[in-house]
């Protein structure tokens, strides 16, 4: 009987399975092999690691790093801490219209890439609403050439970002806020525990696996950032560079022109592709380790311990 | 070892279904066009195999391209005009974006699948070597079907790879100076003082310009590097020599190309723009006195319809660099024919029916889409030699004809892009002070060779 059913089980999930390994377990090797080859001029030659030796001495690659770097360290953290702040100010009661404020803070969530990306892009032309907003105030005496400053424009772009996910990654802590009980908070309170230290004290710690979640998240998306870059410098199309001096080249736009705008290189593009893979891979795992609670934590150690003895004995 | 004797009959079995939903899929359509074509011609729709026959008695030409507004509309008024002898053909012109046309291309290509391509498509001519040499014998080979000495020379130098020629050349990119004439007779500059300027000059008259009417004479995106692809060309000289060698540090008129586009940053005398919409409503809106660029930019131009009569043309101004002319190109691009499509032949002799021998054609393109064609018994043609009302009753179209014949033919390579990319992003060290322009060039020439390894 165990053994029928367990043959059915197999049955079930073996499309599941199939599909999973055709559409992704395929892809991801295929692309490791790709990234062992070089596919230029009609040529495809086995060249074992050499994309890889080809990636350290790649100027632009280390220029897209460096930019996916610079967005992420900032953007991330600041986008995070606003969500955390806004999501403890609307996760209190005593506050009027908070589904009407938490929904008009989610929206931006549900807007198109390309769609936020223009509207920012006009906000912050040479003669855009911002620009002209600062004349009339006479906060400035000539327009700021947003776009076309290396440093202005990141700033740009992860304003726009900060924009467009915060109000996601709020919704999150949110629900992280309605699972921590009330009666902490009041316990806080009647010890004389202010606002302030309640947050840093109670919700904080509690939302723990929320955060890390959202931080893992946030930092695979903006790892991958591609549709903002792209759109905020026209799509690479009449502009030679990704953003003024290439200051918006991400690593995915990078392989992009390697594939579509470039003299196409698939082999390298997966190349550029696979480091990308293995930086999430570091990056979760360390923020795992950062993250992990307290008893995680000790349970590791514990472990650590039983396996010295072992070696020991 | 019965399970995975298991699993490899249910993924055998999933992986037939997959073929079976693939094969029949194109079924389905070719039965529909059958009927279609079967009602149309009313003949009796008995048999399945008549309706065979009819469809293949009706053949279809596939294009993809972009542009609604120029290609895609030049495209179709070509089908109809081939449809008035051809009655048995029918065209499915298909517009993407331009990036998306080369990602399609690119990727369908790479994969050496010829199905879901179509029989013509639209190819840009900074890409043309690098698609013709990155899928050798994907083009088909036109040198013996298409007369090649009715085009522009400097086109057919662009398809041609160990002299053979592929593709049917297109539009023109023969650049002009197109100038406000009301803003620069105020300032007090005639048609003569503009013509044939070198850029040094041109600053002078900006200079000018803003003083005596604070217009800006250019709208000017300094990530595009298109001023710097005209400068080039109108010398002669591009990011790599004949053989292919990069000519970047060592290039003098790319040098004093960087040099000019700082000497007009600093001039103060541009309308800073980022991205195409910027830079065309910046001319539209009045706020640029002038915009130099390729021909194609006229209907932009003239999309501000209040200001009819208020424009002129010049050539393009040239660089102090001894070779450098007032003539040269920017962009442009032509058509390509499948070597797999379907319908290959067909799309042969419709392309050489219309775009290698209707002359009609090209003058009715010109007037309804200001398309300069590169076919040169067109330039002959009457609406070529019409003046212009939006330009103060100039023969604008007739001038691009003689500038096109002087355009310097060039071999653009395979790496403009890579070229383009790779000078635009040292340009801002040169121009906020940072290194000269030697270092930049170097800086440049360094990522260059990087890139195309």
């Amino acid at each position: 009987m165990e053994r029928k059913l367990k043959k059915y089980g197999l049955i079930f999930i073996s499309v599941a399975m199939i599909l999973l390994a055709l559409f992704m377990f395929y892809p991801v090797l295929y692309s490791f092999y790709l990234s062992l080859t070089s596919t230029k001029l009609g040529k495809t030659d086995f060249v074992w690691f050499d994309n890889y030796r080809r990636i350290v001495t790649d100027p632009l690659f280390w220029t897209a790093l460096k930019n996916t770097f610079q967005i992420l360290l900032i953007q991330v953290p600041v986008m995070l801490f606003l969500a955390l702040i806004l999501a403890s100010i609307l996760n209190d009661k005593s506050i009027k219209f908070r589904g009407l404020f938490r929904t008009a803070l989610f929206l931006p969530a549900v807007t198109s890439l390309i769609a936020y990306t223009i509207l920012f892009k006009m906000l912050f032309s040479y003669t855009g609403l911002l620009n002209t907003t600062l004349l009339r105030i006479n906060l400035i005496s000539e327009p700021i050439e947003w776009m076309s400053n290396p440093v202005t424009a990141k700033a740009v772009l992860i304003i726009a970002m900060i924009w467009r996910w915060t109000g996601y990654n709020m919704v999150f802590y949110l629900s992280g806020m309605q699972n921590i009980s009330e009666d902490i908070y009041e316990a806080a309170s009647i010890d004389g525990a202010s606002k302030i230290k309640s947050f840093f004290l109670i919700t904080l710690p509690l939302l723990k696996p929320m955060i890390l979640f959202t931080t893992i998240m946030s930092t695979i998306g903006t790892l991958q950032l591609f549709d903002e870059p792209m759109n905020l410098s026209q799509g690479g199309v009449t502009a030679a560079t990704i953003g003024p001096s290439n200051s918006l080249l991400t690593l995915s736009v990078y392989i992009y022109n390697l594939c579509f705008k470039y003299v196409p290189n698939f082999g390298y593009g997966a190349t550029v592709a696979y480091v990308i893979v293995v930086l999430i891979g570091i990056l979760s795992f360390l923020q795992f380790r950062v993250g992990a609670t307290d008893d995680e934590k000790e349970a590791r150690k514990r472990n650590k311990q039983k396996s010295r003895e072992k070696r020991r004995a | 070892m019965k399970r995975i004797l298991l699993v490899i009959s249910v993924l055998t079995l999933c992986l037939g279904l997959f073929a079976a939903c693939e094969k029949s899929t194109p079924d389905p359509t070719t039965d529909t066009n059958g009927n279609q074509q079967s009602d149309t011609q009313q003949t009796d729709s008995q048999k399945e195999t008549e309706d065979k026959s009819s469809s293949s008695d009706k053949q279809k030409i596939t294009v993809w391209a972009w542009d609604p507004n120029f290609n895609i509309a030049i495209m179709n008024e070509a089908a109809a005009i081939y449809q008035e002898t051809h009655d048995n053909v029918e065209f499915e012109i298909v517009e993407m974006a331009k990036a998306d046309v080369e990602q399609k291309l690119h990727t369908t290509l790479a994969s050496k699948m010829t199905e879901g391509l179509p029989d013509i498509v639209l190819i840009e001519d900074y890409n043309s070597q690098k698609y013709l040499q990155s899928y050798p014998g994907a083009f088909a080979d036109l040198t013996d079907k298409i007369n090649y000495d009715d085009f522009a020379p400097y086109k057919v130098e662009l398809m041609t790879v160990d002299s053979r020629v592929y593709g049917v050349p297109f539009d023109s990119g023969v650049s002009g100076f197109f100038y406000r004439s009301d803003i620069l007779e105020e300032a007090g500059y005639s048609a003569d003082d503009l013509n044939n300027i070198t850029w040094d000059r041109l600053i002078e008259i900006g200079k000018d310009v803003k003083a005596k009417t604070g217009k800006a004479i250019l709208s000017f995106d300094k990530a595009d590097g298109g001023l710097m692809r005209i400068m080039l060309n109108s010398s002669g000289l591009w990011y790599f020599d004949a053989e292919g060698n990069i000519t970047v540090s060592n290039n003098e008129a790319l040098k004093e190309a960087m040099e000019t586009y700082k000497k007009i940053l600093d001039a103060d005398i541009i309308i800073p723009t980022a991205g195409w919409n910027e830079w065309v409503a910046a001319f539209n809106n009045g706020d640029a006195a002038s915009v130099i660029s390729g021909c194609w930019i006229v209907g932009s131009v003239k999309a501000a319809t209040d200001q009819s009569g208020k424009w002129a043309a010049a050539p393009v101004p040239r660089l102090n660099y001894d070779k450098s002319i007032n003539a040269s190109n920017l962009g442009g691009s032509s058509w390509y024919i499948l070597e797999g499509a379907q319908n290959k032949d067909l799309a042969i002799d419709f392309m050489n029916e219309v775009f290698g021998g209707n002359v009609d054609f090209y003058q009715k393109i010109l007037v309804n889409n200001g398309a300069v064609a590169s076919y040169l018994p067109a330039i002959e043609g009457s609406a070529y030699s019409a003046a212009d009302e939006f330009f103060g009753g100039q023969a604008v179209f007739a001038d691009m004809g003689k500038w096109m014949n002087e355009i310097p033919s060039i071999n653009y390579g395979l790496y403009t892009y890579e070229a383009d990319a790779a000078i635009i992003a040292n340009l801002e060290n040169y121009l906020s002070g940072a290194k000269t322009v030697e270092e930049a060039l170097q800086d440049a020439e360094a990522q260059l060779k990087s890139q195309i390894q």
